[in-house]
């Protein structure tokens, strides 16, 4: 089975081979990349069956043993990651090909460079789940990261130019900080090989350890979004194109914390930046969510509540204990769904209405009914309203918190609760004026009728989110198993070296 | 009971495709749903009397501790039958309440059976959690049906009212049930009832959140006003809202806990405090009410202050009274709210000062009106009245308690009254009978079933209390069973007296109209929320102001200021090594002091042509560290890859204005400075630390002996790059694939005007025939540099030759696919930079992206050709052909792979120089001068500057309205600043 795993980034890659070569036959590129994904989401599928019953999957790339050479380890969390990110990377691009059929010939999305860009993107993405080796976390990192540059300025129109300089320079200095810690923590350690570096790291001083870990932590918290180094965010990821902004909005901020839980348990477990993470969770909820609140635009406003959210999942690292894990894990899950839902619904919302401006535009739940379930039930899932994922999400967190007890957390519940009512206020905001009030629409003239694939699209990822609900018991088995996995290092250390560490 | 669930949960979805096919009438069979819950209940009531549950339980979420676990007891199972019976006759009521036209009716019906559904499972369950979930459904359901008119503003206003302070209730109530369910260790209500609590200062907390949320849930001071907002509702809704559903939830939930909690220390003043604030505030307020519909509404509020104080005192007594006035409130209030319909869908208004004569024209609806206002005012022998007499019998020991609950009777009996005259009775002669329209069967007969349910009731008032023994009983035995013959001589004065104070205030209407006209609070609760959301949005705009500026260097400032923080703390506390290596070789330490006055030159470069020569200074230093330190093979890469990034840059420079813009960055120039500073000497200072505090061999020590054997080659570097560490490069050359494409797109995209793919554009070269030097037919003479042109021209081909032979001698010597592709990439820069756009496409004629295509496919090929002759990904095998005439051959399959990564590098020059160097002539060309593109050269014209302007990437890094939304603030001097300026 181990050959299974390192399909996830080689097959997207070859797909964007592919649909480069083939980058004057849109019709072949778009069979290319679907297929792709297709088979990247089985693939991901297979690997969390086996990593769930049958314990992680470790592959040697290129025959070199660890830990000379490089290691892919799926693992129940890596696993998970990807099959929700190969999912929602699939109906982001259905959503995308049938905006290309339907674009105007006037602003053509640059379909040539569109679906290699994309596709190496998502190679990225699954290279940064999978990799058992610092520096290849970073190659994924950099890899997600260059497609990304590429995707936020397509079109390359004023606006996404200036919004994609912020965007990419932070992004460089986030990369230059983690090439830095990557390159202390070989200094110090000698390697780069994640289940080997846990003994490595364990016998450095305490203090040098520290300093360590909160490099590594700045550099994947710049990614993460994590207040206040996350600024950079809701000024830039609205411009993009709307599956742009969705798959970024679900996807990259996603991987940062994913590499936070996955340093913060492995690495670093002795929990010495929990006060400190537990500050910043707090923080990020409360001012990324009063943010949301200030915005009068749909993509702005989401961004925002994305920039909150975040906050959730850092609390639930933050406590250290399995529960808390567990149900970060688990909103991580909902999450990457459901923001990436609501940025697809409001590229509809863009599509149908002219806009996103909440000052222009008006009455859509009569006019586009269906329009008004696709944003007004992931909104409320994102609100944290029963029975959604958002819910059970939280509720895991708040359970976690109250348990935990201190000042500090409580603090933290006091504040995600608030969190969650005001995103509450924030979406029925949206909703109040987008899709209640009379009728006004910046453009008349759209067509009535949205593309079936976009809408396909978005109505798929609807029903995923709700599935969560449904599926939560088990899912919830799935996180609670990984946090324990990641807890106790053992099995991830066992995985890569059976015979215990060199 | 989950079938029951269930049932509401279809009837719901398929709600929207019954009103399309049936309109109005489809509310029939809808009925069917909540009447098939009542019909349940019925069927348990044997069950329920002999005081035992009726269980299920399904799993859901073990680990959260979340089942779908219901019980049904007495308390359950009458809210039950008030839940399924009143939701079955309000929907069969809507038949004709609504006009067959209504716009939104199949939503309508949705979220009406859905809200019904959501309803019967806050009664239904036993998980708290379960609870919350239903709790928080009928928020959202009653949150849509509130805004049945949601293009009208105050109903919306209302209906995000109403959510927001329900909802606000729901999550503070949670942690409550989340902080009894964590200390329990189960969710079960019935498992943590059954148990004594576990001692704590919690559960005063704990017990404190919950009611919260269920007096907020309830409309109970001061959270009263979202209901009477909400009555932007349709009738039916505010029917079923007040009488059975929502607003009952909370007073459950005060009921379901207090046998467990009542005796809790902040319980019993809570309840009581706000339960006889809102009954006497709630009365007073329904005095005043001229629109039937309000008055109704403050009616409700009052008495679910009552219902809240009697469930919630803990005594046995009180509880029967209290049930028994929850089945007389949900009949009478039901019966009333439909009433109330009935005359503003017939009569055309529902203003008490408009109505006039209707008993005359409307003779039953005027009766039923009267039998339920009677029960609402305690007549005998009525629901009403049985209840009452209950209530001031348990309360007898209690006299602040009794006159409090003596006096909001008062209130009742008045506003009853007043509630009767004016929608039915007759106006002095000058006014008309207000025209009324004929009331349907189908309309009155559910407002009359359930007054008549009311007198029914209190007649069997005796059997009525043994079925609901089973909950008082639970607090203890009971002293007076219910009745509806006065049981003392003192409640019977105490209810009499109520009686005739009611009539004797209504009957002083008009001075009490002009106390209550004096007599007005301060302020209510609805300004309360708008002052305080108002004031909520504008703090929250103002706080993104601060946080959010859309300055770029303020992001980096924040970034880099929290990187020194971090390292320079952790240093502070002395991870220091023992001892700290120095180099032996001086000629490192000159080429160090070489790069650093590069560096710091660079950044005070006014120019932007110095400031890339400086850089690149850097950088060649770097490689000359690398040699210096045994290193060939990183220097050759360090050297090409410098040289061709600043042939990038200066192409990249045409477009841009010479020198850096001067900006008013003087007054944050010092604090720049110091983080600069500062984070050189952090990052320094913790190399120094890592690097000495090694102690174990680092991994690449063991590289040299298998890259041989395994890898089959002497270069260490490469095999590293192309076989031991593939993976990375695999990824890496991804990004060059990325960044190559992306720059293309940028600029090819620049062009306006009919969209064609861009692959498409190489220019066809003017003049068919091949030419040796392409420049002399295409390019300005004044440009022309023929001895350039023909040494470029002679060697070119040497060069490329010599760029496939590091290519394929990289693996044992120096070289390799990216030194390779570096090279030949860098002839072709030549070639173009010496003979101009024409010339290249000559010299390259492929197109870039193809290049990078095939590369890239060459490379993940020849890692999945691994895996499907059985091996891992990207692992090499050593091939030895024999090949005629050559002989053997030997072949590592690693090559192909390096191969790849020579395309690759090709292909990225390519189209960097396609790009930002021949598309970008070919752009100045049409400016300068639109049709023929061969003209000597000039000083840069207005439409130049004009475009660099346009195209310049050091536009402000972050701007006002844009970048923070609704923050005016941002255009402050900060926003000035350029990304590219920033950051020097």
């Amino acid at each position: 089975m181990s050959y299974l795993v390192p399909l996830p980034v080689v097959v997207p890659l070859f797909g964007a081979a592919l649909a480069l070569v083939l980058g004057r036959r849109p019709i072949a590129q778009r069979a290319i990349s679907v297929t792709a994904l297709v088979v990247t989401l089985a693939v991901a599928v297979l690997l969390l069956w086996r990593a769930h019953w049958h314990g992680p999957l470790v592959v040697h790339i290129g025959g070199w043993r660890a830990p000379l050479g490089i290691v892919l380890v799926a693992d129940q969390l890596a696993a998970l990651m990807l099959v929700v990110s190969a999912a929602v990377t699939l109906c982001v691009l259905l959503y995308s090909i049938g905006e290309e059929e339907r674009a105007d010939p006037g602003e053509h999305t640059p379909v040539v460079i569109y679906h290699p860009t994309y596709l190496v993107m998502t190679s990225g993405v699954t290279n940064a789940f999978l990799a058992g080796d610092l520096f290849s976390l970073f190659v994924g990192f950099e890899v997600l990261l260059a497609a990304s540059y590429v995707l936020l300025t397509i079109g390359g129109t004023e606006e996404r130019i200036r919004a994609g300089t912020t965007y990419v320079v932070v992004g460089l200095v986030s990369s230059l900080i983690f090439l830095t810690a990557i390159g202390l923590v070989y200094a110090s350690t000698g390697t780069l090989n994640l289940a080997q570096m846990v003994g490595r790291l364990d016998a450095l001083s305490a203090d040098l350890r520290l300093a360590l870990h909160g490099v590594l932590l700045l550099a994947f918290a710049i990614k993460a979004a994590v207040f206040p180094l996350a600024a950079w965010l809701p000024d830039s990821y609205p411009t993009a194109p709307a599956p742009v902004t969705a798959v970024f909005a679900g996807l990259l901020t996603k991987i940062g914390i994913y590499a936070i839980i996955r340093t913060e348990t492995l690495l670093f477990p002795d929990g010495r930046a929990a006060d400190l993470l537990l500050v910043l969770a707090l923080l990020t909820m409360l001012v990324g969510i009063l943010g949301a609140v200030a915005q009068s635009d749909i993509k702005r406003l989401l961004s925002f509540t994305l920039v909150s959210h975040i906050g959730y999942l850092l609390f639930g690292v933050a406590l250290t204990s399995g529960p808390g894990l567990a149900a970060a894990i688990f909103y991580v899950v909902h999450h990457i769904t459901v923001q990436t839902t609501l940025f697809l619904a409001a590229g509809l919302v863009e599509r149908r209405a002219g806009s996103t401006n909440l000052d222009r535009i008006g009455g859509l739940a009569r006019v586009a009914p269906l329009l008004g379930v696709l944003f007004l039930v992931p909104a409320l899932n994102l609100s944290g309203v029963p029975p959604f994922s958002g819910f059970l999400g939280k509720l895991g967190l708040l359970q976690a918190g109250v348990s935990a007890g201190g000042v500090l957390p409580w603090l933290v519940v006091v504040a995600g609760t608030l969190t969650s009512l005001l995103t509450l206020y924030a979406t029925t905001k949206v909703w109040s004026l987008a899709f209640w009030r009379p009728p006004r629409l910046v453009d008349p003239e759209a067509p009535a009728r949205l593309p079936r694939l976009m809408v396909g699209a978005t109505t798929v990822l609807v029903l995923l989110g709700v599935g969560l609900t449904v599926a939560a018991g088990p899912l919830f088995g799935v996180s609670t198993e990984a946090a324990d996995d990641l807890r106790q290092r053992v099995p991830y250390v066992r995985a890569v070296f059976p015979g215990g560490p060199p | 009971m989950l079938m029951l669930l269930a049932l509401h949960l279809v009837a719901a979805a398929l709600a929207p495709a019954l009103v399309h096919r049936w309109g109005r009438w489809a509310f029939l069979p809808l009925a069917v749903a909540p009447a098939s819950a009542f019909g349940w209940a019925l069927g348990y009531a044997d069950t329920v009397r002999e005081g035992r549950a009726v269980v299920e339980a399904y799993p859901w979420v073990p680990e959260l501790g979340i089942e779908l676990a219901l019980r049904v007891t007495t308390l359950s199972w009458l809210l039950v039958l008030l839940v399924g019976g009143i939701g079955a006759l309000v929907l069969v009521y809507c038949v004709r309440y609504f006009d067959a036209d209504e716009p939104g009716l199949g939503r309508f019906a949705a979220v009406f059976v859905g809200f019904a559904g959501a309803m019967l499972g806050v009664v239904l369950a036993d998980d708290l959690l379960l609870l919350y979930v239903c709790w928080e459904l009928t928020s959202v359901f009653s949150y849509l049906l509130i805004a049945h008119h949601p293009e009208q503003q105050a109903s919306r206003r209302s209906a995000n009212q109403a959510l927001l302070v329900t909802t606000l209730g729901g999550l503070v109530m949670l942690v409550g049930f989340v902080m009894l369910g964590q200390h329990a260790g189960t969710y079960r209500w019935s498992e943590i009832a059954a148990r004594p609590p576990p001692p704590g200062g919690y559960l005063g907390i704990a017990v404190v959140l919950i009611l919260v949320g269920a007096l907020s849930k309830s409309a109970i001071f001061p959270t009263s006003f979202w209901l009477p907002a909400a009555m932007a509702a349709p009738t039916p809704v505010s029917a079923y809202l007040h009488a059975a559903a929502m607003v009952k939830a909370g007073v459950y939930l005060v009921a379901l806990l207090a046998p467990v909690y009542a005796e809790v220390g902040p319980w019993r003043p809570v309840i009581y405090v706000t339960g006889i604030v809102t009954v006497l505030a709630g009365g007073w307020a329904a005095l005043r009410q001229v629109d039937l519909k309000l008055l109704l509404a403050y009616g409700t509020v009052s008495q679910l202050g009552l219902l809240v104080v009697l469930v919630g005192a803990g005594t046995p007594d009180a509880a029967l009274a209290g049930v028994a006035m929850l089945v007389g409130h949900a009949l009478f209030k039901a019966a009333l709210f439909l009433v109330v319909g009935i005359v503003d869908r017939r009569a055309g208004t529902r203003d008490l000062t408009v109505l006039s004569g209707l008993w005359r024209r409307m003779p039953l609806v005027c009766a039923t009106a009267v039998l339920a206002a009677a029960s609402m005012a305690g007549v005998t022998p009525l629901l009403g009245f049985v209840a009452k007499e209950a209530i001031l019998g348990a309360f007898r020991g209690d006299p602040p308690l009794l006159a409090a609950l003596l006096l909001g009777a008062v209130l009742t009996t008045a506003y009853s009254a007043r509630f009767v005259r004016g929608a039915f009775a007759g106006r002095p002669p000058p006014r008309e009978a207000t025209p009324t329209r004929p009331v349907e069967t189908v309309l009155l007969a559910p407002a009359a079933l359930l007054a008549v349910a009311g007198l029914v009731l209190g007649v069997l008032a005796g059997p009525v209390g043994e079925t609901l023994a089973g909950y008082p009983r639970l607090f203890g035995s009971i002293a007076h069973p219910l009745t509806f013959v006065p049981a003392s001589g003192l409640v019977l004065g105490l209810s009499a007296l109520a009686q005739v104070g009611g009539l004797l205030l209504f009957a002083l209407r008009t001075p009490v109209g002009a106390v209550q006209a004096r007599l007005r609070a301060p302020f209510d609760g609805d300004t309360a929320y708008q002052v305080l959301s108002r004031g909520f949005d504008r703090f929250a705009v103002a706080l993104t102001g601060a946080t959010q500026r859309g300055s770029l260097p303020q992001y980096l400032g924040v970034i880099l200021f929290a990187l020194v923080l971090v390292l320079g703390g952790a240093l502070l506390r002395g991870p220091w090594p023992d001892r700290i290596g120095v180099s032996g070789n001086p000629l490192q330490a000159v080429v160090g002091v070489v790069l650093g006055v590069a560096a710091v030159l660079t950044v005070r470069a006014r120019s932007r042509l110095t400031a890339v020569i400086l850089a690149g200074v850097t950088g060649y230093c770097t490689a000359v560290l690398f040699v210096l330190h045994g290193a060939p093979d990183l220097a050759l890469a360090q050297f090409l890859a410098e040289t061709v990034t600043i042939v990038i840059f200066v192409l990249v420079l045409r477009r841009l204005p010479a020198r850096f813009s001067v900006r008013p960055l003087r007054r944050s120039r010092w604090t720049r400075l110091a983080l600069g500073v500062a984070v050189g000497a952090v990052v320094t200072a913790m190399a120094v630390a890592a690097t000495g505090a090694r102690r174990a061999p680092p991994v690449s020590a063991e590289f040299p002996g298998p890259a041989l054997s395994f890898g089959y080659g002497r270069n260490v570097v490469n095999v590293t790059l192309v076989d031991i560490r593939a993976w990375d490069t695999m990824g890496e050359i991804a990004v060059l694939v990325v960044a190559a494409t992306g720059v293309a797109s940028l600029i090819f995209q620049r062009r306006r005007g009919p969209d064609r793919p861009r692959r498409d554009d190489l220019p066809p070269p003017p003049g068919a025939e091949r030419v040796w030097l392409r420049a002399g037919p295409t390019l300005r003479t004044r440009r022309r540099s023929i001895v350039f042109e023909v040494v470029v021209r002679l060697i070119f081909h040497t060069v490329v030759l010599f760029s496939i032979f590091l290519l394929f001698s990289g693996h044992n010597a120096p070289g390799g696919g990216f030194v390779g592709g570096l090279v030949a990439g860098l002839a072709l820069a030549v070639r173009y930079l010496a003979g101009g756009r024409h010339e290249l496409d000559q010299a390259a004629p492929v197109d870039a992206g193809m290049l990078l295509g095939v590369g890239l496919f060459v490379s993940v090929g020849t890692g999945l050709l691994a895996m499907s002759t059985g091996g891992e990904v990207l692992r090499s095998s050593l091939l030895e052909p024999e090949l005629p005439l050559v002989g053997e051959l030997h072949l590592v399959t690693s090559i192909f792979f390096d191969i790849g990564v020579y395309l690759v590098v090709v292909g990225l020059v390519l189209d960097i120089l396609r790009s930002l160097g021949a598309e970008v002539d070919r752009q100045i060309e049409v400016e300068d001068e639109p049709g023929t593109g061969l003209r000597t050269d000039r000083p840069a014209g207005p439409a130049r500057q004009a475009a660099a302007g346009a195209g310049a990437p050091d536009a402000p890094g972050g701007t006002d309205s844009e970048s923070a939304g609704t923050d005016s603030e941002s255009a402050g001097t900060d926003s000035g600043v350029a990304g590219t300026e920033g950051r020097r």
